[in-house]
């Protein structure tokens, strides 16, 4: 798991600069996009995007509106196969077994089985607590009551909600408290046992202790799936993630371990963005 | 901002932010560090003067000033901490109030060594008949010359953060060092010719020691800019 970075990342421009002293060591890489670029239409909002994601750990991306931060997030999970008049080109390989995630012959439906993602609101099904988290295993074709029973539970042990819906399961998901609901929207995501969980802001729309809350899982998640999360809280990124990326303009501008991003970034643009002085 | 042609190059700390209330909390941080190096140049030259010169009001002066240069660090560590506290700085302007504390610091320092010379001259007082301070004051002025001038450069590298004149701080340490070296054998075969001096020989040596750690903590100054301007020193 330990391995450095370089063991799998051939091309140079890929590995995370790690030459500062006690920041965070890159896992092996679970996912390394390569060469992306992203068109809507004929506006292009990913630019020759070369970034590896290690296993097991968490990257933020971070940058103003617009800068392609939510755009590149949405790749891995192909959700931008749901709006016409989009194309990729270059590369995401999800490893170990180097499946191209944005490539033509990739099914968008496996895909999301395996790259679960959360939302900014959250979202879930005008549905049972117990049947939100049960759909996308349904969808599987787990139909047993005792099996589903069992995953709906490590699901939302694992989502650190158990203790709060345990006795609500068949409550409607909708009388949950906004931070309540975020948790189960993780615990939907994670019952189908996804190996990377996306974030899309998923704190945006909580207060501090519902916010606290989620960080916390996080941390705890990311000792079984690599994390992948776009935040415009600064002071998140800086508290949850082990690396960062700073995106401007569709490019990405620097990658480093966040002890490094956020103390001493090589790019003044990166410096600017992060200490404020950015517009 | 341009992506592309950014490389490898730190905003300065004084570069407006989006939200006026942190240059307000920079600028503030960055004028009572100027303030207060002022008022330690002025110590340490006084301090000087007073033992090269023989005049008690003016280490009386030194003593009476000393609470200020302590009220200086201790507001500089205030506000830094509510500046770190209230703000959340990161890169240059987390470095930054950092290197503000640690500025103080030596400041603070450098203060205390001007304090104890002053004391030193308190102690000797007028009798200046064959005492070590007179054998050795062609060296000792010509310590507090360059330990003074190390100060006053470090504190303008600060002020400024001027890269260039905080390297030639760190440059001329080793200048200091050899003065030092060569006044302590001076002073040493002082004593050995008359023993009824040791006691100011012990203070002598004392006093060109203080002016020599002045140098030290000039050289920690201008190590703070370098700091803030380039990351690289802890």
């Amino acid at each position: 798991m330990n391995t450095n970075v370089v063991d799998r990342a051939d091309a140079p421009t890929l590995s995370i600069a790690m030459e500062e002293r006690g920041a965070a060591r890159a896992n092996a890489a679970k996912a390394v996009a390569e060469k992306l670029d992203f068109w809507y239409g004929s506006n292009q909002a990913l630019k020759n995007i070369n970034l590896l994601i290690p296993e097991n750990q968490v990257t933020a991306l971070i940058g103003p509106s617009g800068c392609g931060k939510s755009t590149f997030l949405r790749c891995f999970n192909r959700m931008h196969d749901l709006q016409p008049d989009t194309r990729y080109a270059g590369s995401i390989m999800l490893h170990p077994e180097n499946v191209n995630l944005v490539g033509k012959d990739v099914d968008p439906i496996e895909v999301r089985m395996r790259i679960g993602m959360v939302f900014q609101k959250p979202n879930p099904f005008p549905k049972t607590v117990f049947e939100n988290v049960a759909y996308g295993l349904r969808l599987r074709g787990f139909n047993n009551r005792t099996e589903l029973g069992e995953r709906v539970e490590k699901a939302l042990r694992g989502a650190a909600i158990w203790d709060e819906v345990k006795d609500r399961l068949n409550d409607s998901a909708l009388a949950l408290s906004g931070g309540q609901m975020q948790r189960l929207c993780i615990a939907r995501a994670l019952a189908t046992e996804p190996e990377i969980l996306l974030f899309d802001e998923p704190t945006s729309a909580l207060d501090p202790i519902a916010t606290a809350k989620i960080e916390e899982l996080i941390t705890e998640l990311r000792q079984r799936v690599t994390i992948l999360i776009v935040t415009h809280n600064m002071q998140q990124a800086a508290r949850v993630s082990d690396f960062t990326a700073f995106m401007y303009l569709g490019e990405l501008v620097e990658v480093g371990a966040t002890s490094q991003i956020f103390t001493n970034p090589s790019k003044k643009a990166t410096e600017d963005y992060i200490t404020g002085r950015y517009g | 901002m341009d992506t592309a042609a950014h490389a490898r190059a730190s905003s300065d700390p004084g570069d407006p932010h989006t939200l006026g209330v942190v240059d307000e909390s920079v600028a503030g941080l960055r004028l009572h560090a100027l303030e207060m190096g002022a008022l330690v140049i002025e110590q340490v030259a006084t301090a000087a003067r007073s033992l090269l010169e023989r005049d008690m009001k003016l280490a009386q002066l030194v003593l009476a000033r000393e609470s200020l240069v302590d009220d200086y660090d201790r507001r500089l560590d205030r506000d830094s901490l509510t500046f770190i506290a209230l703000q959340q700085p990161v890169a240059n302007d987390l470095r930054l109030s950092r290197a503000i504390v640690r500025i103080g610091r030596e400041l603070e320092r450098a203060g205390d060594e001007a304090k104890k010379i002053a004391r030193f001259t308190l102690t000797l007082g007028q009798t200046a008949d064959g005492d070590p301070v007179v054998a050795v004051s062609r060296q000792l002025r010509h310590m507090a010359s360059l330990s003074g001038s190390m100060l006053r450069n470090a504190v303008r590298a600060a002020d400024e953060m001027d890269v260039t004149l905080a390297h030639s701080v760190l440059e001329r340490d080793a200048e200091l060092d050899a003065e030092f070296a060569a006044a302590l054998r001076l002073v040493m075969s002082y004593v050995l010719q008359d023993h009824r001096f040791l006691r100011p020989t012990i203070d002598t040596i004392f006093a060109l020691k203080g002016l020599e750690r002045i140098g030290d903590h000039a050289t920690n100054i201008a190590e703070q800019v370098l700091y803030v301007k380039e990351g690289a020193r802890g």
